[in-house]
């Protein structure tokens, strides 16, 4: 795996991403902007669902997952990019790997809510307890997964694959 | 570096006053700096969720969510505002002349002001208008402008706050109002 990491570092666009004054932050601000809709967007959704706002209709805010889907877009091109740019600094990190399984374990959780909870909501049926569950666990997920991006910056011990990075 | 003449602040005053009450010693303790970053990203993700999604809405979008009703997520929009100020202080006094003299920080803060001109304008001028309006009516023009303005300072705090790494004096300085 080492070989691999080094020879993208070896690209074009690695090479691009670290060097260029630009390409490095405007990655940065697009990902920052991507998981802004896209955890917020989850963010409203579980309070909904946890009760705050409740006299709006619960089902419209599915109105708010295309912006989901449009954060999520944004920030998996950026973040190929900035992936692209410290490859080993990032998948020789396991809070990498938990970042995405926070990720992704709250998009499973959002969609069960739009799957069982929303048309419940829709009929004008009580949500039964496991929603307010199933709510608060993607709200910890969601901000569980800004955390380890954030913490990538700290927890990481090789910054490229040819060597090793001493703080 | 050596410190410009300053007449507004007093970067070694400031990182004195830090020590002295003690949050100097949790920032540079061995995990203070990355904590008080959650703190302050937990803030951001709050304020998103709950601002920049009422923004959408104001702004036209996702019809069929009653905009008073939904101003009920706004006070979690201040509890994070309020972690991320709190936050952002800390690491501004803890090392003062990497934020007041770094642009893109004086961009960010450039930026959250007009948001608080254009929130207390909104709250002063349109948010009674929105009071009357229904679930699926679209709001007026001018709670579109205040939500698109809200919106765009908002991202651009965001923005301005990511590449605050990259402006960093000495390298760059700003200081406008410095001897």
């Amino acid at each position: 795996m080492i070989d691999a990491l080094a020879w993208i570092e070896q690209t074009r666009l690695s090479v691009f991403v670290r060097e260029d004054f630009y390409a490095y932050f405007v990655l940065l601000i697009f990902h920052a902007w991507g998981m802004a809709f896209l955890v917020g967007g989850g963010i409203a959704i579980a309070l909904r669902v946890l009760g705050v706002a409740s006299g709006t209709r619960l089902e419209r805010f599915a109105g708010f997952i295309p912006f989901m889907w449009l954060g999520a877009a944004l920030a998996i091109v950026s973040g190929l990019g900035l992936l692209a740019g410290y490859p080993a600094k990032a998948l020789t990190n396991w809070i990498f790997a938990l970042k995405f399984a926070c990720l992704i374990g709250a998009a499973l959780l959002v969609r069960r809510l739009r799957r069982e909870a929303f048309p419940l909501a829709t009929r004008g049926e009580a949500l039964p307890a496991s929603a307010r569950w199933t709510a608060a666990g993607s709200l910890a997920l969601w901000i569980g997964g800004v955390a380890c991006g954030k913490l990538l910056l700290y927890t990481n011990h090789l910054l490229f694959a040819s060597d090793e990075w001493m703080p | 570096m050596s410190l410009p003449n300053d007449p507004l602040f007093d970067p070694v005053g400031i990182v004195v006053w830090a020590i002295d009450v003690g949050i100097y010693d949790v920032m540079y303790s061995a995990w203070g700096w990355p904590v008080v970053e959650l703190v302050h990203f937990t803030g951001l993700c709050l304020l998103m969720g709950a601002v920049g999604m009422f923004d959408l809405r104001m702004l036209g979008f996702v019809r069929g969510l009653s905009l008073p009703a939904l101003h009920r997520l706004v006070p979690f929009g201040v509890l994070g505002f309020a972690l991320s100020a709190g936050s952002g202080f800390m690491f501004v006094v803890s090392a003062p002349d990497q934020y007041l003299y770094n642009p893109a920080w004086q961009v960010k803060m450039g930026l959250l002001a007009l948001a608080g001109l254009n929130m207390g304008l909104f709250y002063l001028t349109t948010s009674r208008r929105l009071k009357l309006l229904g679930p699926d009516d679209a709001p007026p023009l001018a709670a579109r402008l205040f939500a698109g303005a809200s919106l765009t300072c908002w991202l651009g705090v965001i923005a301005a706050g990511r590449v605050i790494t990259a402006f960093r004096p000495p390298s760059w300085f700003w200081c406008a109002w410095c001897g």
